[in-house]
């Protein structure tokens, strides 16, 4: 009986694969599981985006129109709507030239009371040492 | 007529593309190669954008990832997928996938 903490760190770039995808289906999945586990086990996600992953975190992506797929912006406030920690590298966001209001902070219009928190890799690497389980994509 | 070369990942240099002759083709930077038209890592535009005189990025890959027209390099065309039929029949003898 006990909590395990999972940690989802995503690498790689949205859309030309699937891989960032699957990490937040993954992810949302996990706050699910609860009801096929005993009282008292359940399963803690936190997601975080590092290198190249950052780009998932871009605001306003229009792939379901162009693409006809839902968008990982989608993903990403659904992540938020279901309570799971978001965590975007600094160091990676200011790298690749972008700016905060580039990035999917929020879920507000959906209702989400979390928010995404822009952290340096410090603490992505700390969450990983806390984690019983890292998951790469 | 000169070779149309698709890039589609977000690299700084490729093999192929550095030996190509140069003058002999453009570049087209489509799904994640249109990152290089948009994003300046480290503060520095790709180094991909120096290798042909002509570089094209496709904008509905741009506007799919969150990327505005806008925002792309100076150096870089933006064109919608019907601009690109027209390149590939009035401007490329050949295309090639990189």
């Amino acid at each position: 009986m006990s909590i395990k903490k999972m940690a989802f760190i995503v690498d790689k770039m949205p859309y030309k694969s699937e891989t960032s995808r699957l990490a937040l289906t993954h992810a949302i999945a996990s706050q699910t599981v609860e009801i096929h586990l005993e009282d008292g086990e359940n399963v803690e996600p936190v997601l975080a985006f590092i290198g190249a992953g950052v780009l998932n975190c871009l605001k306003n992506q229009k792939a379901s129109e162009v693409y006809g797929v839902t968008t990982l912006e989608s993903h990403i406030q659904n992540a938020l709507l279901t309570d799971i920690k978001v965590l975007i590298c600094e160091e990676d966001v200011k790298k690749y030239g972008l700016t905060e209001d580039q990035i999917i902070m929020d879920a507000e219009e959906l209702g989400a009371d979390i928010t995404s928190e822009l952290v340096p890799f410090s603490t992505i690497m700390s969450e990983m040492e806390s984690s019983d389980h890292i998951l790469f994509f | 007529m000169k070779v149309g070369v698709f890039l589609s990942e977000h690299v700084k240099s490729n093999d192929t593309l550095d030996r190509l002759r140069a003058g002999s083709f453009d570049v087209v930077l489509v799904q994640n190669g249109v990152y290089c038209a948009a994003i300046k890592e480290n503060g520095q535009a790709s180094p991909v954008l120096g290798k042909a005189t002509k570089v094209y990025a496709l904008s509905e890959d741009l506007v799919s990832r969150g990327l505005e027209p806008s925002q792309v390099d100076e150096k870089v065309s933006v064109v919608n997928y019907d601009g690109l039929v027209d390149l590939i029949f009035n401007e490329f003898g050949k295309t090639i996938w990189l």
